[in-house]
């Protein structure tokens, strides 16, 4: 049943139907899409959060392993660090597959397009003239 | 001719990352999901942020909207639930029978004289128990969708057309005493 048919008999129904909507406070709309659809892109993507992180992560073990420890620890945790990072580029398998997993990664992004930012809208809740 | 995408189009729009769909949802909805609110909170702030709080979840949501389904109806659920939530927290907070006595202004009697027919009858719809509030609220935004209306509020479709008949019988009770007052 259409809104015509529905305004057909009871004048009450009628009167219902036909009255206006309460008109929203000011900058309503605004905020709603500066929240939602234009909301500005957050400054650190979720790669980099995790990437500073961890770096924090590691860097607050070897101050706490250098407090604890004292030099002669840290310089030997700091050792067996690089000789483990230098095993594992030094194998050509390991380094085979880094390769063909970024170059994979690489024609993805050619493939899909690159996705920009939304960027924010134009109608911010300063410019609809608060 | 170039035709309007419907509700449908325009979700899956946004879902394929197209921000201007869902504002254009925004735009069609933000001014009904308000007066939903407002009518069942009678608070312009809390309104406000129910109405916000509303398109928030149902943007973060939206994979979940089914394909096929009514966009008002969904949002006007998500609503309708925000409300219920702020409602509850009143209660839990007052300690009151929330709503019906949250309207702390004279009844209608005394708010209808020399008041336009649409005032007199908002007040009207005002005075009604929650329950028949809402209900009649979503009549006048969805029509006869008896079905919607009672997806919105998750109840059996005999108990809404209960609930808005009886809206009706009061209103008409209402609006024949504020007659009898203004003469």
């Amino acid at each position: 049943m259409n809104m015509d048919e529905a305004r057909g008999a009871d004048p009450l129904e009628r009167a219902l139907l036909d009255l206006p909507l309460e008109e929203p406070p000011e900058g309503l709309r605004a905020s709603i899409l500066l929240a939602t659809a234009y909301r500005p892109a957050p400054p650190f993507s979720a790669l980099e959060l995790a990437l500073v992180g961890s770096l924090g992560a590691v860097a607050l073990w070897l101050i706490v392993l250098l407090v604890l420890g004292g030099g002669s620890l840290f310089v030997h945790t700091l050792a067996a660090m690089g000789s483990a990072l230098s095993r594992t580029f030094s194998n050509m398998a390991i380094l085979a597959w880094v390769a063909a997993g970024g170059a994979t990664a690489v024609w993805l992004t050619l493939f899909t397009g690159f996705q920009p930012a939304m960027r924010v809208s134009h109608r911010s809740e300063r410019s609809a003239g608060r | 001719m170039k035709t309007e995408p419907d509700d449908g189009d325009l979700v899956a729009m946004a879902l394929r990352g197209q921000p201007e769909a869902f504002a254009t949802l925004v735009e069609r909805y933000d001014r009904a999901v308000y007066h939903l609110a407002y009518r069942t909170l009678h608070d312009v702030e809390e309104a406000r942020d129910a109405t916000q709080e509303a398109f928030f979840k149902a943007f973060r949501s939206l994979r979940t909207f089914k394909p096929g389904a009514k966009f008002s109806t969904w949002i006007f659920a998500i609503a309708y639930h925000a409300c219920c939530d702020r409602l509850n927290r009143r209660k839990r907070y007052s300690g009151d029978e929330l709503p019906e006595r949250a309207d702390t202004s004279p009844g209608p009697e005394q708010r209808v004289i020399a008041l336009d027919e649409a005032t007199r009858l908002r007040a009207a719809i005002d005075a009604l128990p929650e329950k028949y509030r809402t209900v009649v609220t979503l009549f006048h935004l969805q029509g006869r969708q008896y079905e919607e209306i009672a997806a919105v509020l998750g109840l059996p479709l005999g108990t809404v057309k209960t609930h808005l008949f009886r809206a009706k019988e009061q209103l008409r009770r209402l609006l024949g005493e504020m007659e009898v007052t203004e003469s």
